[in-house]
C-alpha cells in the first residue's frame, strides 16, 4: 500500500530515553495531591519534559503504566498541549505569532521566512538539534506586530528581510534585563 | 410515559430518554453524529441542536430560548416543547455541515463509506451546496491503525464514537484524539494499535467514511450489495447480523440491534468467521458408495432411498442400534424434520448430540467486566445451536446418548446404520470417532467438508452454510431467533431443510416458518420466537 502514511501498529523505530527511577519516584511523590492517579499526568508530563527536554514515546508508555492509564491516553494529552514537545527539542525555540494582530502586519511572512532559513516546519526541530520552530497563539505584544519570541527574548516589528539576521545572530535569545529568580522554574517546583 | 410536543405536534415517549432519541423514534430525521445510544453522550458535534421553550427569567412566561439545545442531551421531561423545523435549527445544521466539510477531500468516488454515508446524505438534505473557505484544506494523513483497519484521517468528522467504543464497550481504550481544534485527528499509540476481540465495530458506526474494514476495502461498492437478515453462528451468544451479498458472493457480515443479545455490536471471531462458506473444498456432490469408490447420486432419489435403507435394516437388523447424530450447527427446524423422519421408521433410533467446539473461557466486555457491567459475552461454546437440539431430543426423548458413549459404542459395533450430521466450520472429526464410525455398516454423512467420515461415508450428502439456510437458532440464554438465508447454495449443493423436508415425504417447499409452525404445535418453547424491534428509519 503505497499510500500507507503513517504505520501505528508497529512499535516505534527510535530511540527514545526511558524513565529514570528517581524521576519515577518523584512522579510518584504526586499522587497523594490529586484524587485519582490519572489527575497526576499533567505535572508528570511537566518533569519529565524538565528531565528529558520532551516526551518520547518511551516516556509515554511509561508514565502510562506509571499512572495506570493506556498509553494513548498520554499521547491524547501530550498532543493536546503544543508546549509538550513529542520529539527533541532543539536548544532554542523559536515561537512564531499567528495570531490576529500579527496575521495582519504579515506574520505568514515572517514564519515563511523562518522555515525557509532554517529548513524546517511548525513544530519541528533542525537536524544539529539548534532550533525548534513552533506557532504561537499571540505573545502578548499585539502592538508590535509581528512579532518572534526565541526563547524568552521577544522580537517586536519583525521585517521578513531581518529574519535571517536574527536567525543567524548567536545572541538572538540573550533577554535585555536578566529574568528575576522569583519567577525561575527551577525555584518554583523545588518547593 | 411522556408527553412532549414536538415540532407542533404532540408525541408520546419515555421519561428521560434523550429528546433526540424521541425524536428520531417519532421518525424525524434529525441529523447526529455523536449521539450513539450504546455509549456516552458528548454533544460535540453540535448538529443535532434544537429550540426548547423554556421559562422567561423575568416574568416566568414560556417562549423559545434564544440558544438552541443539544436534543441528545437534553433528557425528555412531560409537557416540554421543542423543535427542530424553524430557520435557526436549520441554519445551524446548514453550518455545521459546511464546517465538516471544510477539509474533507470529497473523495466519494474512491470511498467505501459511498452510498451509505451520512456525510453523504447530511449533506445532501440539511448543507449547503458549496464552501466558502478560500484557503487551502488541512491535509491529514491516512493511517494503519491496526491489522484490520484503516483510517483515513482526513474524512473524519471527530464525533468520538470509535474512541468511546474503545473506552466504555470494547474496554481496550486503543483509541485517541490527537492534537487539538481543526488539527485533531483520531490515532493510536504507536506499536499498541487497534486489536481487540470487538474493533470491528468502530467500522460499523464511524458514521463516515473514515474506519475502513480492510477485509471489505474496495471490494464491492455497497449499493450492489443485497441483504438477509441472519443470526452468527461463530458461538452461543447468537448475534443479529445482517449478511451483505452481491451474486451469491457474501462480502460482509453487520451486526442488526438486538436489545436482548448484542445490542449494536458483534465480535470479529463471528463478523470474519464466514470465510469457509466460499471454500473451494466445500462437498458439494451427492455420492453414493459403489465398493471402493464413490459415484454421483440423484438428489431425487435421495428420500426414496434413504427411507428404504433405514426401513430395511430396522427391520432386519433389529439387535442393533441406529444413530442420528445431531450438530449444534443444524437449524432446530432441520434436526426436527430429521429426527421426526428417523424416529417414524425405527422408533427406537438413538438421537445423539454432535460434539460441541468449546474453548476454555466466556470473554466479557469491556475487558475485565464482572456480571454486572458486562456489555458484551464471547461465548465459549462456539456453535450457534446446542440449545435448541437439546430442546428437540429432550422432546422425542426415548433412546438418547452422549456423544462419547455412542463413540464408545459404535466402536464395540453396537450400531447397523447412522445419519450423521457435521456442518462445522472446522475440522470436528476425532480420530477416535472416524474408527468408530468404521464399525457402522450403513452411514449417511451429512457434512460441509471432506473427512475422515465422508471417506467412510455409504452417502455422503453435502451441507450448506448457514448463509445459504433458513431457521431457527436457541441461543446460550434461551432466545428462539429465526435466521433467513442470504445466497444460493453452491451448484450441486441443496437446501439442508429442503431435503429433509422431501425425506419427512412432505409435499412441495420447505419454508422454515411452516415447520416453525408444526414444531410449536408440539414444543412450547418454540412458540414464541425473537424478532428484535427495528431501529428507527434515521438512528445511526
Ligand atoms: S474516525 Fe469515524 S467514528 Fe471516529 S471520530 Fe472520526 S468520524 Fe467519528
Ligand atoms: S459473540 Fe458469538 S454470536 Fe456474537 S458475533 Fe461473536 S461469535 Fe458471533
Ligand atoms: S497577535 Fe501577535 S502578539 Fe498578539
Ligand atoms: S451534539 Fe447531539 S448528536 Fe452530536
Amino acid at each position: 500500500m503505497a499510500w500507507k502514511a503513517i504505520d501505528r501498529v508497529n512499535a516505534p523505530t527510535e530511540e527514545s530515553p526511558s524513565l529514570s527511577e528517581p524521576l519515577k519516584e518523584k512522579i510518584r511523590g504526586f499522587f497523594d495531591r490529586y484524587p485519582t492517579k490519572r489527575a497526576v499526568l499533567i505535572p508528570a508530563l511537566h518533569m519529565i519534559q524538565d528531565d528529558h527536554g520532551y516526551v518520547g514515546w518511551k516516556a509515554m508508555e511509561e508514565v502510562a503504566e506509571l499512572l495506570e492509564i493506556t498509553p494513548s491516553d498520554v499521547f491524547d494529552t501530550v498532543s493536546f498541549y503544543s508546549h509538550f514537545w513529542t520529539h527533541p527539542k532543539g536548544e532554542k525555540v523559536v515561537m512564531a505569532c499567528r495570531s490576529i494582530s500579527c496575521d495582519l502586519l504579515g506574520a505568514d511572512r515572517v514564519l515563511d521566512e523562518c522555515k525557509k532559513v532554517l529548513g524546517i516546519g511548525d513544530h519541528e526541530t533542525t537536524p544539529d538539534g539548534k532550533y525548534s520552530l513552533m506557532t504561537e497563539e499571540c505573545l502578548a505584544a499585539c502592538d508590535h506586530g509581528p512579532c518572534l519570541m526565541i526563547n524568552e527574548k521577544m522580537h517586536k516589528c519583525v521585517d521578513p528581510a531581518n529574519v535571517r539576521k536574527i536567525l543567524e545572530d548567536d545572541a538572538n535569545d540573550k533577554l535585555d534585563i536578566p529574568r528575576s529568580n522569583l519567577y525561575d522554574g527551577a525555584n518554583r517546583t523545588s518547593a | 410515559m411522556a408527553k412532549i410536543i414536538l415540532n407542533n405536534q404532540e408525541v408520546e415517549t419515555r421519561e428521560g430518554i434523550p429528546v433526540l432519541q424521541a425524536a428520531l423514534e417519532a421518525g424525524l430525521n434529525v441529523p447526529h453524529y455523536c449521539y450513539h445510544p450504546g455509549l456516552s453522550v458528548v454533544a460535540s458535534c453540535r448538529l443535532c441542536l434544537m429550540e426548547m421553550k423554556m421559562p422567561h427569567p423575568k416574568t416566568g412566561e414560556l417562549g423559545w430560548a434564544p440558544k438552541l439545545m443539544p436534543s441528545c442531551q437534553t433528557p425528555v421531561r412531560d409537557g416540554m416543547e421543542v423543535r427542530f423545523d424553524s430557520d435557526k435549527v436549520h441554519e445551524n445544521q446548514e453550518r455545521c455541515m459546511e464546517f465538516f466539510l471544510l477539509n474533507h477531500p470529497l473523495d466519494c468516488p474512491v470511498c467505501d463509506q459511498a452510498g451509505e454515508c451520512h456525510l453523504q446524505d447530511y449533506s445532501y438534505h440539511f448543507g449547503k451546496s458549496e464552501s466558502r473557505m478560500v484557503d487551502q484544506k488541512h491535509v491529514t494523513p491516512k493511517k494503519d491503525v491496526g491489522p484490520r483497519t484503516l483510517l483515513y484521517s482526513d474524512r473524519c468528522v471527530m464525533c468520538s464514537r470509535c474512541v468511546r467504543f474503545c473506552d466504555e464497550v470494547a474496554g481496550t481504550g486503543e483509541l485517541c484524539i490527537t492534537n487539538r481544534g481543526s488539527k485533531a485527528e483520531i490515532d493510536a499509540f504507536p506499536g499498541k494499535p487497534l486489536d481487540n476481540p470487538m474493533q470491528g465495530n468502530v467500522v460499523d458506526i464511524c458514521p463516515v467514511g473514515c474506519l475502513l474494514d480492510k477485509d471489505f476495502l474496495f471490494q464491492q461498492r455497497v449499493w450492489f450489495l443485497k441483504s438477509a437478515d441472519s443470526i452468527c453462528t461463530g458461538c452461543s451468544t447468537g448475534c443479529s447480523i445482517r449478511i451483505d451479498q452481491n451474486e451469491d458472493h457474501v462480502h460482509r457480515l453487520k451486526p442488526r440491534f438486538n436489545p436482548r443479545v448484542n445490542q449494536w455490536w458483534m465480535c470479529d471471531e463471528g463478523r470474519f468467521g464466514f470465510k469457509y462458506i466460499h471454500d473451494k473444498n466445500r462437498l458439494t456432490r451427492l455420492r453414493l458408495r459403489r465398493g471402493e469408490s464413490f459415484e454421483s447420486f440423484r438428489w431425487e432419489s435421495l428420500a426414496e432411498t434413504v427411507r428404504y435403507r433405514f426401513e430395511n435394516i430396522a427391520k432386519k437388523q433389529s439387535d442393533k442400534k441406529i444413530a442420528v447424530v445431531l450438530s449444534p450447527f443444524l437449524a432446530c427446524e432441520e434436526a426436527w424434520l430429521l429426527v421426526k423422519t428417523i424416529r417414524e421408521i425405527a422408533p427406537n433410533a438413538t438421537l445423539i448430540l454432535g460434539p460441541v467446539p468449546t474453548v476454555e473461557q466466556d470473554e466479557r466486555f469491556p475487558v475485565g467486566a464482572t456480571n454486572g457491567d458486562t456489555k458484551f459475552i464471547i461465548r465459549k461454546e462456539k456453535c450457534p445451536n446446542r440449545n435448541g437440539i437439546e430442546l428437540i431430543i429432550k422432546h422425542f426423548g426415548g433412546n438418547t446418548e452422549t456423544f462419547d458413549a455412542f463413540v464408545e459404542q459404535a466402536s464395540a459395533g453396537e450400531y447397523a446404520a447412522a445419519w450423521i450430521s457435521g456442518g462445522y466450520p472446522t475440522e470436528w472429526v476425532s480420530k477416535d470417532f472416524a474408527k468408530a464410525a468404521g464399525k457402522i455398516p450403513f452411514k449417511v454423512v451429512h457434512d460441509l467438508f471432506g473427512s475422515a467420515l465422508t471417506d467412510e461415508a455409504t452417502l455422503v450428502v453435502p451441507a450448506c452454510s448457514f448463509a445459504e439456510r433458513d431457521g431457527t437458532f436457541v441461543n446460550a440464554t434461551g432466545v428462539v431467533q429465526p435466521f433467513a438465508r442470504a445466497i444460493k447454495p453452491p451448484q450441486g449443493c441443496k437446501r439442508d431443510g429442503q431435503f429433509f423436508y422431501e425425506l419427512a415425504e412432505l409435499e412441495g417447499l420447505y419454508q422454515s416458518p411452516t415447520v416453525l409452525g408444526m414444531m410449536a404445535a408440539e414444543i412450547d418453547e418454540f412458540k414464541e420466537v425473537y424478532v428484535p424491534p427495528q431501529l428507527p428509519e434515521h438512528q445511526h
